[in-house]
């Protein structure tokens, strides 16, 4: 195997993988701290997906159409992101889990259905601004430029996250629920407001992959039915609740599936769902989680 | 055994039923039966063993292609297809279930989902051997039962005999041993069980009928697909257990009657079955958390079988994990 076919499959990986860590850091957040497997993460991804096909399609006389639909869609998802924790998740807090996984479950539905009937059942392809339309050469291997946008992307949100967990003091308080939400809710601070946030945040995250995810290709119902559970096993992988592991878990399941297209095109997703399932049965936790959780 | 009456009248009725309605609902009632036997052998595991099992459709999904692919490629009768079937599940179900009865609660459910979905890349890409996502078809099943109602009587005979079966391990030592250990599996250890190989062949069993169950879908359809083992169809048994209430023996039953029913009426005027069925899991999960069954035995008496909620504390039944 050459060197250049090398660099193709690691940077395809590499943006694969970024694309599974903004799905994947929202979706670890939001179990780390509410301890609540969101089933649904996937469906409201796609919903961004769909929501910035829209903002692009009414400003689409405007070369900066997209750049000011991405944000607009994370927006909006956001919103949504807060009515269903105000009116459903909220009332699960203290349930079994699997009543919780069928909310979400149910949620998944709901949302998929939702979708269909507001944007019906053809494919939405959005056209890129000249920018990000033609590739770039990395050593002679072309390259879509629209991922280094998704690249960068993916930075600034890890970068962005890892500030707010560490250097703020609303990252504090969700760092400490994570760990003992008793505590935090001992020394009186209002963790059905704390939940409310980061259900927000990881919803914002989302909606945030999903746009970014539109203009890659065409926008298909039940594109999100593959993406939640390349999405868990990243989180498996990386540890629920860790901000570093779920960022190398999407880049090992990211760079695997990259590079094992190229021996074995149909194993790529099982070999991903090999190394899950090996993570689990030796490190329940995940790699950088902590098995101290209740 | 005066108690039980009410079984005796439900057998009954459904004798008689393929006599009394129009050919579509005895096909209804055959998929209650199937679904209703899936959504049983999934109970197995989270009614009675305490675990959540979100990958549950694999097996079904196996044993739906052990019958269908030995129909198709070979001149087998079909009580031994589904006996393969069942062998099938139950072979896929060592193995997956060895890895995990060692994990708990949310564990569980991630790698049962892990492996499902592993099970259903398999089918799904093996095209020489599966027919990859064409399905398989033309599984056509012997001339005696060829008419819905011959089927529905073969159906009711095989998921009857099924339950009877399931019945009887939930009432044996075994039983009640995987409800001591749902309950606090150390104190289970403590008085000297194995309690993963216990695990384990509870899990197998569950497999092994949820595997009957499948086979008996692809002679009924006249074709099978690999969605049948997708992570969807494995919400399914989990909804109509929690619909039917996870405790009483026949409450994922009742689930597969309200939400095979609700499905053939609903999918007759709209295509938004998902729609109503997620909102009405929603609402389910929301307001009645206990399920029918557990509305019912609040007001009726009469279904409150001790056997059925004994030593069942809310608190010890949470997942500590």
């Amino acid at each position: 195997m050459d060197f250049s076919l090398v660099i193709a499959q690691f940077l395809s990986g590499l943006s694969r993988g970024m694309m599974l860590f903004l799905i994947a850091s929202g979706l670890s957040l939001i179990f780390g701290v509410m301890n609540i497997l969101n089933f649904a993460h996937a469906a409201l991804w796609l919903a961004g997906a769909y929501f910035c096909y829209t903002f692009w399609y009414l400003m689409q006389g405007y070369g900066f159409g997209l750049w000011v639909a991405i944000p607009l869609a994370a927006l909006a998802m956001a919103a949504i992101g807060w009515v269903i924790e105000v009116v459903l998740i909220r009332r699960v807090y203290d349930r079994e889990l699997s009543e919780q996984l069928l909310l979400t479950y149910g949620l998944i539905l709901v949302i998929d259905d939702l979708i269909k009937l507001t944007w019906g059942a053809e494919d939405k392809l959005i056209t890129r601004p000249p920018l990000v339309a033609s590739p770039v050469f990395f050593f002679g291997i072309p390259f879509d430029s629209y991922f280094i946008f998704v690249i960068l992307i993916g930075v600034a949100v890890a970068i962005g996250l890892w500030l707010f967990l560490k250097k703020t003091r609303y990252g504090h308080i969700v760092r400490a629920a994570v760990f003992s939400r008793e505590m935090v809710g001992a020394l009186g601070i209002p963790i059905p407001r704390i939940y409310t946030g980061v259900f927000v945040l990881g919803i914002f995250i989302a909606g945030l992959a999903g746009a970014v995810q539109a203009p890659v290709g065409s926008i298909t119902l039940g594109m999100d039915t593959a993406v939640i559970v390349q999405a868990f096993c990243v989180v498996v992988i990386g540890g629920f609740g860790s901000l570093l592991g779920t960022f190398v878990g999407s880049m090992i399941v990211g760079e695997v599936y990259a590079f094992s297209i190229l021996f074995w095109p149909q194993g790529a997703l099982a070999l991903i769902f090999i190394i899950t399932a090996l993570v689990l049965i030796a490190r329940p936790w995940g790699l950088f989680g902590t098995p101290m959780r209740t | 055994m005066k108690r039980y009456w009410w079984i005796g009248l439900i057998f009954a009725g459904a004798l008689i039923l393929p006599l009394t309605v129009e050919e579509f609902w005895v096909h209804v009632a055959i998929e209650i039966l199937i679904l209703g036997l899936f959504a049983v052998s999934f109970n197995m595991i989270f009614g009675y063993m305490g675990q959540l099992s979100f990958g549950h459709a694999a097996f079904y999904g196996v044993g739906a292609y052990a019958t269908g692919m030995l129909m198709v490629k070979t001149p087998i009768p079909l009580p031994i297809c589904l006996a393969a079937s069942m062998i099938a599940a139950g072979v896929c179900a060592v193995i997956i279930g060895y890895f995990c009865v060692r994990l708990t609660g949310i564990y569980f459910a991630i790698l049962t989902l892990a492996f499902g979905q592993l099970i259903y890349y398999i089918i799904f890409q093996w095209y020489s051997f599966t027919g990859g996502d064409n399905g398989l078809q033309g599984i056509v099943p012997p001339k005696m039962l060829f008419g819905a109602t011959a089927y529905y009587y073969f159906t009711l005979f095989i998921v009857g005999a099924a339950l009877i079966v399931i019945w009887y391990i939930i009432r044996s030592p075994f039983g009640y041993t995987m409800r001591a250990i749902r309950d606090n599996a150390d104190r289970t250890r403590f008085i000297g069980i194995n309690v993963r190989r216990y695990m384990l062949i509870n899990f197998v069993v569950a497999a092994m009928f949820a595997g009957l169950a499948g086979g008996l879908l692809g002679p009924f359809n006249r074709s099978i697909s690999p969605d049948l083992c997708n992570w969807h169809q494995s919400g399914v048994p989990v909804f109509m257990t929690v619909i039917g209430g996870a405790l009483g023996f026949l409450g994922p039953m009742i689930g597969s009657v309200v939400y095979t029913f609700l499905m053939a009426f609903v999918t007759g005027f709209t295509e938004y079955w998902p729609l109503v069925i997620g909102s009405v899991i929603i609402l389910v999960v929301l307001f009645v958390p206990g399920g029918i069954l557990g509305l019912v035995e609040e007001r009726v008496k009469i279904f409150r079988s001790k056997d059925m909620a004994d030593g069942v504390d809310e608190s010890t039944h949470k997942e500590s994990a």
